[in-house]
Protein backbone atom coordinates (compact mmCIF):
# COMPACT_ATOMS: atom_id res chain seq x y z
CA UNK A 1 0.00 0.00 0.00
CA UNK A 2 2.69 2.42 1.00
CA UNK A 3 4.68 1.39 -2.02
CA UNK A 4 1.69 1.94 -4.28
CA UNK A 5 1.23 5.43 -2.91
CA UNK A 6 4.87 6.25 -3.33
CA UNK A 7 4.91 5.07 -6.95
CA UNK A 8 1.74 7.07 -7.59
CA UNK A 9 3.42 10.18 -6.23
CA UNK A 10 6.54 9.43 -8.21
CA UNK A 11 4.39 9.08 -11.35
CA UNK A 12 3.33 12.71 -11.22
CA UNK A 13 5.52 14.71 -13.54
CA UNK A 14 5.87 18.41 -14.11
CA UNK A 15 3.65 18.17 -17.18
CA UNK A 16 0.80 16.76 -15.09
CA UNK A 17 1.08 19.62 -12.64
CA UNK A 18 1.07 22.07 -15.54
CA UNK A 19 -2.13 20.52 -16.94
CA UNK A 20 -3.80 20.62 -13.54
CA UNK A 21 -2.74 24.23 -13.04
CA UNK A 22 -4.14 25.05 -16.48
CA UNK A 23 -7.60 23.73 -15.63
CA UNK A 24 -7.60 25.35 -12.19
CA UNK A 25 -6.53 28.65 -13.74
CA UNK A 26 -9.26 28.46 -16.37
CA UNK A 27 -11.89 27.74 -13.72
CA UNK A 28 -10.70 30.55 -11.47
CA UNK A 29 -10.47 32.93 -14.41
CA UNK A 30 -14.06 32.31 -15.47
CA UNK A 31 -15.47 32.16 -11.96
CA UNK A 32 -13.86 35.31 -10.61
CA UNK A 33 -14.15 37.11 -13.92
CA UNK A 34 -17.91 36.56 -14.04
CA UNK A 35 -18.58 38.16 -10.64
CA UNK A 36 -17.98 41.75 -11.73
CA UNK A 37 -20.11 41.79 -14.89
CA UNK A 38 -22.90 39.89 -13.13
CA UNK A 39 -23.14 42.43 -10.31
CA UNK A 40 -22.82 45.32 -12.73
CA UNK A 41 -25.50 44.05 -15.09
CA UNK A 42 -27.81 43.36 -12.17
CA UNK A 43 -27.39 46.91 -10.89
CA UNK A 44 -28.04 48.29 -14.39
CA UNK A 45 -31.19 46.20 -14.79
CA UNK A 46 -32.44 47.14 -11.32
CA UNK A 47 -32.08 50.85 -11.91
CA UNK A 48 -33.56 50.61 -15.39
CA UNK A 49 -36.54 48.80 -13.85
CA UNK A 50 -36.85 51.58 -11.25
CA UNK A 51 -36.96 54.11 -14.03
CA UNK A 52 -39.50 52.11 -16.03
CA UNK A 53 -41.79 51.75 -13.02
CA UNK A 54 -41.64 55.48 -12.43
CA UNK A 55 -42.06 56.48 -16.07
CA UNK A 56 -43.53 53.68 -18.18
CA UNK A 57 -43.58 55.92 -21.26
CA UNK A 58 -39.77 56.02 -21.22
CA UNK A 59 -39.53 52.24 -21.54
CA UNK A 60 -38.10 52.13 -25.05
CA UNK A 61 -35.26 54.55 -24.42
CA UNK A 62 -34.48 53.00 -21.04
CA UNK A 63 -34.37 49.50 -22.47
CA UNK A 64 -32.02 50.57 -25.24
CA UNK A 65 -29.66 52.37 -22.89
CA UNK A 66 -29.76 49.49 -20.43
CA UNK A 67 -28.84 46.93 -23.07
CA UNK A 68 -26.04 49.16 -24.34
CA UNK A 69 -24.64 49.64 -20.84
CA UNK A 70 -24.90 45.96 -20.07
CA UNK A 71 -23.11 45.09 -23.29
CA UNK A 72 -20.21 47.34 -22.36
CA UNK A 73 -20.18 45.98 -18.80
CA UNK A 74 -20.15 42.50 -20.18
CA UNK A 75 -16.93 42.93 -22.13
CA UNK A 76 -14.78 42.21 -19.05
CA UNK A 77 -16.61 38.93 -18.66
CA UNK A 78 -16.05 38.17 -22.32
CA UNK A 79 -12.34 38.90 -21.92
CA UNK A 80 -12.09 36.44 -19.04
CA UNK A 81 -13.96 33.91 -21.16
CA UNK A 82 -11.43 34.37 -23.94
CA UNK A 83 -8.55 33.98 -21.47
CA UNK A 84 -10.17 30.80 -20.18
CA UNK A 85 -10.54 29.49 -23.75
CA UNK A 86 -6.88 30.31 -24.45
CA UNK A 87 -5.86 28.54 -21.24
CA UNK A 88 -7.92 25.46 -22.04
CA UNK A 89 -7.20 24.99 -25.73
CA UNK A 90 -4.05 26.91 -26.61
CA UNK A 91 -1.56 27.01 -23.73
CA UNK B 1 3.16 38.31 -29.10
CA UNK B 2 -0.48 39.17 -29.68
CA UNK B 3 -0.32 37.97 -33.26
CA UNK B 4 1.18 34.71 -32.09
CA UNK B 5 -1.68 34.20 -29.64
CA UNK B 6 -4.23 34.96 -32.34
CA UNK B 7 -2.54 32.58 -34.75
CA UNK B 8 -2.56 29.83 -32.14
CA UNK B 9 -6.14 30.61 -31.21
CA UNK B 10 -7.35 30.43 -34.78
CA UNK B 11 -5.34 27.23 -35.20
CA UNK B 12 -7.10 25.72 -32.19
CA UNK B 13 -10.52 26.92 -33.22
CA UNK B 14 -9.95 25.36 -36.58
CA UNK B 15 -9.14 22.01 -35.03
CA UNK B 16 -11.99 22.28 -32.55
CA UNK B 17 -14.65 22.35 -35.22
CA UNK B 18 -12.80 19.97 -37.56
CA UNK B 19 -13.29 22.44 -40.34
CA UNK B 20 -11.74 21.99 -43.77
CA UNK B 21 -9.24 24.73 -44.50
CA UNK B 22 -7.95 25.70 -47.92
CA UNK B 23 -4.55 27.30 -48.22
CA UNK B 24 -3.41 29.53 -51.00
CA UNK B 25 0.24 30.51 -51.36
CA UNK B 26 0.94 33.92 -52.83
CA UNK B 27 4.69 34.47 -52.96
CA UNK B 28 5.54 33.72 -49.35
CA UNK B 29 2.18 34.96 -48.11
CA UNK B 30 -0.22 32.19 -47.24
CA UNK B 31 -3.91 32.93 -47.31
CA UNK B 32 -6.16 30.50 -45.51
CA UNK B 33 -9.78 30.04 -46.43
CA UNK B 34 -12.29 28.49 -44.12
CA UNK B 35 -14.79 26.71 -46.37
CA UNK B 36 -17.46 26.47 -43.70
CA UNK B 37 -17.41 30.15 -42.81
CA UNK B 38 -17.47 31.27 -46.43
CA UNK B 39 -20.29 28.90 -47.35
CA UNK B 40 -22.32 29.87 -44.29
CA UNK B 41 -21.81 33.58 -44.97
CA UNK B 42 -23.12 33.04 -48.48
CA UNK B 43 -26.06 31.08 -47.09
CA UNK B 44 -26.91 34.05 -44.86
CA UNK B 45 -26.58 36.49 -47.75
CA UNK B 46 -28.74 34.36 -50.07
CA UNK B 47 -31.37 33.97 -47.35
CA UNK B 48 -31.44 37.73 -46.78
CA UNK B 49 -31.80 38.48 -50.49
CA UNK B 50 -34.50 35.83 -50.93
CA UNK B 51 -36.50 37.14 -47.97
CA UNK B 52 -36.11 40.68 -49.28
CA UNK B 53 -37.37 39.68 -52.73
CA UNK B 54 -40.24 37.75 -51.18
CA UNK B 55 -41.23 40.69 -49.02
CA UNK B 56 -41.02 43.08 -51.95
CA UNK B 57 -43.55 41.03 -53.89
CA UNK B 58 -46.04 41.49 -51.08
CA UNK B 59 -45.87 45.27 -51.18
CA UNK B 60 -48.85 47.21 -52.55
CA UNK B 61 -48.57 50.52 -54.28
CA UNK B 62 -52.03 51.90 -53.49
CA UNK B 63 -52.48 53.05 -49.93
CA UNK B 64 -56.27 52.77 -50.04
CA UNK B 65 -56.30 48.99 -49.73
CA UNK B 66 -56.07 47.16 -46.48
CA UNK B 67 -52.36 46.33 -45.95
CA UNK B 68 -51.51 42.71 -46.54
CA UNK B 69 -49.88 40.52 -43.89
CA UNK B 70 -46.48 40.83 -45.53
CA UNK B 71 -46.75 44.58 -45.58
CA UNK B 72 -47.76 44.67 -41.92
CA UNK B 73 -44.79 42.48 -40.99
CA UNK B 74 -42.43 44.66 -43.00
CA UNK B 75 -43.83 47.80 -41.40
CA UNK B 76 -43.33 46.30 -37.95
CA UNK B 77 -39.73 45.36 -38.80
CA UNK B 78 -38.93 48.79 -40.19
CA UNK B 79 -40.56 50.48 -37.20
CA UNK B 80 -38.45 48.36 -34.88
CA UNK B 81 -35.23 49.12 -36.73
CA UNK B 82 -35.96 52.81 -37.07
CA UNK B 83 -37.26 53.27 -33.56
CA UNK B 84 -34.75 51.19 -31.64
CA UNK B 85 -31.55 51.46 -33.65
CA UNK B 86 -31.16 54.67 -35.59
CA UNK B 87 -33.19 56.93 -33.31
CA UNK B 88 -30.15 57.27 -31.05
CA UNK B 89 -28.16 59.08 -33.74
CA UNK B 90 -27.39 62.67 -32.91
CA UNK B 91 -28.66 64.17 -36.16
CA UNK B 92 -31.61 63.34 -38.37
CA UNK B 93 -29.37 63.40 -41.45
CA UNK B 94 -26.97 60.83 -40.01
CA UNK B 95 -29.86 58.56 -39.03
CA UNK B 96 -31.32 58.74 -42.53
CA UNK B 97 -27.95 58.12 -44.17
CA UNK B 98 -26.89 55.20 -42.00
CA UNK B 99 -30.25 53.46 -41.63
CA UNK B 100 -29.54 50.95 -44.46
CA UNK B 101 -26.02 50.25 -43.17
CA UNK B 102 -27.03 49.64 -39.56
CA UNK B 103 -30.11 47.62 -40.55
CA UNK B 104 -28.08 45.41 -42.86
CA UNK B 105 -25.50 44.86 -40.13
CA UNK B 106 -28.24 43.93 -37.66
CA UNK B 107 -30.05 41.59 -40.03
CA UNK B 108 -26.83 39.88 -41.13
CA UNK B 109 -25.63 39.26 -37.59
CA UNK B 110 -29.12 38.19 -36.48
CA UNK B 111 -29.49 35.64 -39.25
CA UNK B 112 -25.90 34.44 -38.74
CA UNK B 113 -26.56 33.80 -35.06
CA UNK B 114 -29.84 32.05 -35.77
CA UNK B 115 -28.30 29.83 -38.41
CA UNK B 116 -26.63 27.53 -35.86
CA UNK B 117 -30.07 26.35 -34.70
CA UNK B 118 -30.50 24.44 -37.95
CA UNK B 119 -28.62 21.12 -37.86
CA UNK B 120 -25.53 20.88 -40.10
CA UNK B 121 -25.36 24.65 -40.40
CA UNK B 122 -22.97 26.83 -38.43
CA UNK B 123 -23.01 30.46 -37.44
CA UNK B 124 -20.49 32.41 -39.50
CA UNK B 125 -20.15 34.66 -36.44
CA UNK B 126 -18.49 31.87 -34.48
CA UNK B 127 -15.43 32.64 -36.59
CA UNK B 128 -13.36 35.51 -35.20
CA UNK B 129 -12.47 36.65 -38.73
CA UNK B 130 -16.10 37.39 -39.58
CA UNK B 131 -16.81 39.41 -36.46
CA UNK B 132 -13.50 41.21 -36.85
CA UNK B 133 -14.24 42.22 -40.42
CA UNK B 134 -17.67 43.50 -39.37
CA UNK B 135 -16.11 45.47 -36.49
CA UNK B 136 -13.43 46.91 -38.79
CA UNK B 137 -16.19 47.94 -41.20
CA UNK B 138 -17.85 49.91 -38.41
CA UNK B 139 -14.45 51.32 -37.36
CA UNK B 140 -13.65 52.55 -40.87
CA UNK B 141 -17.18 53.91 -41.28
CA UNK B 142 -17.01 55.89 -38.04
CA UNK B 143 -13.65 57.47 -38.90
CA UNK B 144 -14.60 58.30 -42.47
CA UNK B 145 -17.79 59.94 -41.26
CA UNK B 146 -15.90 61.79 -38.51
CA UNK B 147 -13.36 63.01 -41.09
CA UNK B 148 -16.17 64.21 -43.32
CA UNK B 149 -18.04 65.91 -40.49
CA UNK B 150 -15.10 67.63 -38.80
CA UNK B 151 -12.57 68.15 -41.58
CA UNK B 152 -8.90 67.17 -41.46
CA UNK B 153 -7.94 69.68 -38.79
CA UNK B 154 -10.81 68.89 -36.47
CA UNK B 155 -10.37 65.17 -37.00
CA UNK B 156 -6.71 65.09 -35.98
CA UNK B 157 -7.24 67.67 -33.28
CA UNK B 158 -9.78 65.33 -31.73
CA UNK B 159 -6.94 62.98 -30.77
CA UNK B 160 -5.29 65.76 -28.73
CA UNK B 161 -8.37 66.33 -26.58
CA UNK B 162 -8.52 67.19 -23.71
CA UNK B 163 -4.71 67.54 -23.40
CA UNK B 164 -1.98 66.80 -25.97
CA UNK B 165 -0.24 64.29 -23.70
CA UNK B 166 -3.40 62.15 -23.83
CA UNK B 167 -2.60 61.25 -27.46
CA UNK B 168 -1.38 57.67 -26.80
CA UNK B 169 -4.37 56.99 -24.56
CA UNK B 170 -6.77 58.24 -27.23
CA UNK B 171 -5.13 56.08 -29.89
CA UNK B 172 -5.27 52.98 -27.68
CA UNK B 173 -8.89 53.78 -26.90
CA UNK B 174 -9.73 53.98 -30.60
CA UNK B 175 -7.98 50.67 -31.31
CA UNK B 176 -9.68 48.89 -28.44
CA UNK B 177 -13.14 49.76 -29.77
CA UNK B 178 -13.17 47.35 -32.76
CA UNK B 179 -11.29 44.78 -30.64
CA UNK B 180 -13.95 44.66 -27.93
CA UNK B 181 -16.71 44.98 -30.53
CA UNK B 182 -15.48 41.88 -32.37
CA UNK B 183 -14.60 39.84 -29.29
CA UNK B 184 -17.98 40.46 -27.67
CA UNK B 185 -19.95 38.95 -30.54
CA UNK B 186 -17.44 36.16 -31.13
CA UNK B 187 -17.17 35.28 -27.44
CA UNK B 188 -20.92 35.05 -26.92
CA UNK B 189 -21.60 33.00 -30.03
CA UNK B 190 -18.58 30.75 -29.53
CA UNK B 191 -19.36 30.13 -25.85
CA UNK B 192 -22.90 29.11 -26.81
CA UNK B 193 -21.56 26.81 -29.51
CA UNK B 194 -19.09 25.15 -27.13
CA UNK B 195 -21.75 24.66 -24.48
CA UNK B 196 -24.30 23.15 -26.87
CA UNK B 197 -21.65 20.91 -28.45
CA UNK B 198 -20.33 19.66 -25.12
CA UNK B 199 -23.78 18.99 -23.68
CA UNK B 200 -24.86 17.27 -26.88
CA UNK B 201 -21.76 15.06 -27.02
CA UNK B 202 -21.26 14.24 -23.35
CA UNK B 203 -24.41 14.62 -21.24
CA UNK B 204 -27.82 14.71 -22.86
CA UNK B 205 -28.06 14.28 -26.59
CA UNK B 206 -31.87 14.31 -26.80
CA UNK B 207 -34.04 17.00 -25.21
CA UNK B 208 -31.68 19.38 -23.44
CA UNK B 209 -29.89 20.65 -26.57
CA UNK B 210 -33.23 21.95 -27.89
CA UNK B 211 -33.68 24.18 -24.88
CA UNK B 212 -30.03 25.23 -24.98
CA UNK B 213 -30.29 26.01 -28.68
CA UNK B 214 -33.42 28.05 -28.06
CA UNK B 215 -31.63 30.06 -25.38
CA UNK B 216 -28.17 30.44 -26.88
CA UNK B 217 -29.13 30.36 -30.55
CA UNK B 218 -32.36 32.33 -30.68
CA UNK B 219 -32.49 34.49 -27.55
CA UNK B 220 -28.81 35.32 -27.08
CA UNK B 221 -28.39 35.57 -30.85
CA UNK B 222 -31.08 38.24 -31.09
CA UNK B 223 -29.72 40.13 -28.05
CA UNK B 224 -26.17 40.05 -29.38
CA UNK B 225 -27.21 41.17 -32.85
CA UNK B 226 -29.09 44.08 -31.28
CA UNK B 227 -26.10 44.91 -29.09
CA UNK B 228 -23.74 44.75 -32.06
CA UNK B 229 -25.87 47.14 -34.09
CA UNK B 230 -26.49 49.54 -31.23
CA UNK B 231 -22.79 49.63 -30.35
CA UNK B 232 -22.02 50.44 -33.98
CA UNK B 233 -24.49 53.33 -33.69
CA UNK B 234 -22.84 54.47 -30.46
CA UNK B 235 -19.30 54.31 -31.87
CA UNK B 236 -20.24 56.23 -35.02
CA UNK B 237 -22.16 58.74 -32.94
CA UNK B 238 -19.25 59.38 -30.57
CA UNK B 239 -16.74 59.66 -33.42
CA UNK B 240 -18.85 62.15 -35.34
CA UNK B 241 -19.97 64.22 -32.37
CA UNK B 242 -16.97 64.65 -30.07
Amino acid sequence: MLQEASTAVAGITGADIAVAAKYIAAGLCMGIGAIGPAIGEGIAAAHALDGMARQPEMQGALLRTMVLGQAITESTGIYSLLVAIVLLFVV
Amino acid sequence: MLGEIFAQLSETLTRLGEKPIAQLGLGGLTIRFDYMTIIMSWVVMILLVCVALLLRRGLRQDVEDRPSRVQAALDALLDLLRGQLTSSFSSERLARELFPFISTLFLFVLLSNWLSVVPYLESPTRDLNVTFSLALLVFAMSHILAFRAKGARGFFHGFLEPYPFMLPLNIVGEISKPLSHAFRLFGNVFAGTILVTVVMAKFAPVVVPVALNAFYGLFMGAIQAFVFAILAVAYINVAVES
